[in-house]
């Protein structure tokens, strides 16, 4: 029972660090990002290069972020910014990126699954269970990441700007905020979100150039379903993640991989607002 | 009248098999081997093009219909045994699956109030659904490794050639024969403005599921063929992937046109699979950087570029004059008997509300109009008047009260079925088909009366003779021909009326129809109004912010002020009225209340 508590507790803490970049982009730009994926992988062979340089697996973090964010900005200016005007094939463009972010390591890591050393091993006794620290270790770093979005958007002259143009975007403009240069540093910042999410769960499954893929569809639903608020996101986390483990401990690991596409599925068809106020 | 290109279909498509025949002579066996499968997947790329290109659903899933019809003929053959009449079941099994999911994923998708968005997230959810359900099946379906070694049709590898290209050309011929008919037209007029479609009395969400159905059956059948040719199924033909490949191979030969992603399906995995053999990871490289390439610059495609360039090649030789577009011409209707209507009032309202969470916009409104009334809402900015137009519109849009029209209750119905009771409403903006020709667009609004042919296109434009005039007196038909984003401000206006009127409604509901005219322009919109309401006995209720305006046309006003329904009289009781006065002088308003009390 504790033991699928905890499971419950820190699959949500990933599941967070993974939607959470997407949603940030989703939130402002009004598009879905599916080089989410690609991304989330781009992030996890920063952790794999850390490994192989012999340096401390923690540097991987860092190391993500900056991957993600220069692969955000260039993206950003070349293809999602022609698109605002046409969403759907915004996702079309993101997806052909994933591709192609895909394929360009699998030119130069090769197709093979590789593995990544984890910044933390062994476990920790937690309420009488001995549980995986990592693991364990997920959820204080889920709840930084949620709050260092929300200080950024709730405390800083560009979270305010950002806040504006999530509300209104022409008002914003007309109120002079350079729309454009917050979308730019939005989706730069998504996109790092994403290499760092790509890292940090590189020490649960293995590396491999699709590996971003699964994630990209669950953080997607999380997302649609939360809206666009980091505290829906939490929640949405917490009842859907809680779910797959759910199901996948008591029916079957085949079943749970869908349990989350199919409750969002469900949940927006009944209640198209999802998480969102309550 | 009617122009009939399904001779020319028919014609084209028995070339086209004769071209395959022809071409087995040519081909080895290898390219023959490759191309079916090419073929068979061109098929489905065409469902997903009248899916996405035409009618605007963005969808993943089509390759589970694929792989549903692939692992019909893969489990009955295997589990089964293959006979001529395993081989029927197989095939209406794999049919009745595809569609009966089809109807779910419909159901789920295609609502009132679903967004874009959410109907790709349902396809996109399907194949991941679909792939595990699979996996699910351990040694019956084969799980990750699939079915394969069973035993199929014993045909020649010309003859499965033939068979998929004589598929692929009847199934391209087949969605030519639509898309060109008025069925086509109004696919595109659901994928340009959804909305108005709904306010023209059309039911877009059943449209879109029949089509979505439609095109289930059609994969399915591909699917079939595939398993029955390859005698191999794979849990990769129904996921997520080959839903995507799919989508990437319509954008690349163009959306929107049907050989465009046929051609492109048929070169790219043609070459793909000559090309990955030596290069399988630079071949999906250069895919995704093409395929981003042109979502980004050329959306149409390639063949619509292709196609460009050799008309403005044929143009610079001399060739082909200019192409005229034929336009319907202008005929009346015959007239509808209509039951005449009992003595009861055209439109009753009875305590309607309105909330949004805990804010009232309305509250208990009652009132009555006849039929012959041309009845005026007026009331400062936030009285609510927007917000009646829509509840009575739209069944779902009030949250309390009834609204009967022609003493039948709404009820919750959806716009669609509140036009087929008369109502007919014409928004505040001007609402037209921007892409369509005025009579095309006049057409549309027409195709609650006149059903639409699948095969044919009609060259007559039958109106009503008060839509009729209204085209008439404001010069819209002498721009028939005229896409409806080119008309001026005013046409446009003149235009949705004209499409409203083009309904028969009984009662029309008009929300500013004068906004942004000229003096003249109203006038002319005032002497119809009038005309319609005397003459034709419509009730008309009509929003308006211009008091000279509605003291000159209406026979009543309605006077609304923060939600509640304040005064219902003659021009003059309402010009007269202090409570009127004290209203737009107590809200502060502009100019307005100076023109009232006058």
């Amino acid at each position: 029972m504790t033991a699928l508590l905890l499971d419950v507790v820190t699959t949500a803490a990933i599941l967070f660090a993974v939607a959470s970049g997407l949603l940030l982009v989703f939130g402002v730009m009004k598009i879905i990002n599916f080089a989410h994926g690609g991304l989330i992988t781009l992030g996890g062979y920063a952790a794999l290069i850390t490994t192989q340089l012999g340096l401390n697996p923690w540097f991987g973090i860092p190391m993500a972020a900056l991957f993600g964010a220069v692969a955000g900005t260039l993206i950003e200016r070349v293809v999602v910014r022609p698109l605002y005007a046409r969403p759907l094939d915004a996702i079309l463009a993101t997806w052909g990126l994933g591709i192609i972010i895909g394929q360009t390591i699998v030119l130069v890591f090769g197709r093979e699954v590789q593995f990544a050393a984890a910044p933390l091993g062994g476990t920790i006794d937690l309420l009488g269970e001995s549980y995986s620290l990592y693991r364990i270790v997920m959820v204080p770093i889920a709840i930084l990441l949620g709050l260092g979005i929300a200080l950024l958007l709730n405390g800083t002259r560009l979270g305010l700007a950002t806040r504006a143009v999530i509300m209104n975007e022409d008002l914003a403009r007309g109120l002079g905020i350079d729309s454009t240069w917050v979308r730019f540093v939005t989706f730069a910042l998504g996109s790092a979100l994403a290499a760092v999410a790509g890292a940090l769960i590189t020490p649960l499954s293995s590396v491999d150039p699709n590996m971003g893929v699964p994630w990209l569809v669950n953080a997607f639903m999380l997302v649609l379903v939360s809206g666009t608020s980091l505290a829906s996101l939490a929640a949405a986390c917490l009842v859907l993640g809680g779910a797959q483990v759910i199901v996948s401990s008591l029916y079957s690991p085949v079943l749970g991989g869908i349990t989350i596409a199919l409750l969002a599925a469900i949940i927006l068809r009944t209640r198209p607002q999802g998480f969102a106020r309550g | 009248m009617a122009e009939r290109p399904i001779l020319l279909a028919a014609g084209m498509a028995a070339l086209a098999i004769a071209a395959f025949a022809g071409a087995t002579q040519i081909l080895d066996t290898y390219s023959m081997n490759v191309l079916v499968r090419s073929l068979l997947y061109a098929m489905v790329a065409l469902t997903v093009d009248i899916l996405w290109g035409y009618l605007g659903i963005l969808t993943f899933g089509q390759s589970t219909f694929f792989g549903i019809g692939a692992y019909a003929a893969g489990l009955v053959f295997m589990h089964v045994g293959f006979s001529p009449g395993t081989a029927v079941l197989a095939l209406a099994a794999g049919i009745a699956i595809a569609v009966l999911v089809a109807a779910v994923v419909a159901w789920l998708a295609f609502w009132h109030g679903a967004s874009e968005l959410y109907a790709s997230v349902i396809t996109l959810v399907l194949p991941i659904v679909a792939t595990q359900v699979i996996f699910s099946g351990g040694t019956w379906t084969g799980s990750s490794s699939g079915l394969s070694g069973f035993e199929t049709f014993d045909l020649s590898i010309e003859a499965w050639f033939v068979l998929a290209g004589s598929l692929l050309a009847v199934a391209t011929a087949a969605a030519w024969v639509v898309m060109a008919s008025d069925a086509g037209r109004l696919i595109v007029a659901i994928r340009e403005n959804e909305q108005r479609c709904k306010y023209l009395g059309i039911g877009t969400a059943r449209l879109k599921s029949i089509a979505f159905l439609v095109s289930a059956a059609l994969a399915a059948v591909a699917g079939y063929v595939f398993a029955g040719y390859a005698a191999v199924v794979a849990p990769e033909l129904v996921g997520f992937v080959f839903g995507t490949e799919l989508v990437i191979w319509v954008a690349l030969g163009g959306r929107g046109t049907l050989l465009g992603p046929v051609i492109g399906t048929v070169l790219v995995d043609y070459e793909s699979a000559q090309l990955s053999g030596d290069y399988p990871f630079v071949w999906k490289l250069i895919i995704g950087l093409v395929f981003v390439a042109v979502i980004v610059a050329l959306p149409r495609g390639f063949l619509p570029i292709l196609g460009d360039g050799l008309k403005r090649l044929g143009r610079w030789v001399g060739l082909g004059g200019k192409t005229t577009a034929r336009t319907a011409t202008l005929v009346t209707a015959a007239r509808r008997t209509v039951a005449t209507a009992s003595d009861g009032p055209a439109i009753r309202i009875r305590g309607v509300a309105k909330h949004f969470g805990s804010l009232p916009v309305l509250r208990g409104i009652d009132f009555e109009a006849r039929a012959g009334e041309l009845v005026s809402l007026v009331g400062p900015n936030g009285a609510g008047k927007t917000t009646l137009m829509r509840c009575i519109a739209d069944g779902s849009e009030r949250s309390g009260g009834t609204i009967e029209i022609g003493g039948v209750s709404i009820g919750r119905l959806p716009p669609e079925r509140c036009v087929a009771l008369g109502i007919g409403r014409k928004f505040q903006m001007a609402n037209v088909f921007d892409s369509l020709t005025v009579a095309e667009c006049l057409q549309i609004a027409r195709t609650r009366i006149d059903r639409p042919s699948l095969v044919r296109r009609s060259t007559e434009l039958a109106l009503p003779g008060p839509a009729a005039r209204v085209v008439a007196t404001t010069g819209l038909d002498q721009r028939l021909a005229t896409p409806a984003r080119l008309l001026s401000h005013g046409q446009k206006q003149a235009l949705e009326l004209a499409m409203v009127l083009a309904l028969e409604p009984k009662v029309l509901l008009l929300d500013e129809p004068t906004a942004g005219l000229s003096k003249a322009e109203r006038m002319l919109i005032g002497g119809i109004l009038t005309d319609l309401a005397t003459q034709e006995r419509l009730c008309i209720l009509l929003v308006e912010h211009d008091l000279d305006f509605v003291r000159e046309i209406s026979s009543r006003v309605v006077v609304l002020h923060q939600g509640r329904l304040v005064l219902d009289g003659t021009v003059e009781e309402v010009v007269g009225s202090e409570t009127v006065k004290q209203i737009y002088a107590g809200a502060g308003h502009h100019g307005a209340p100076a023109e009232a009390a006058r």
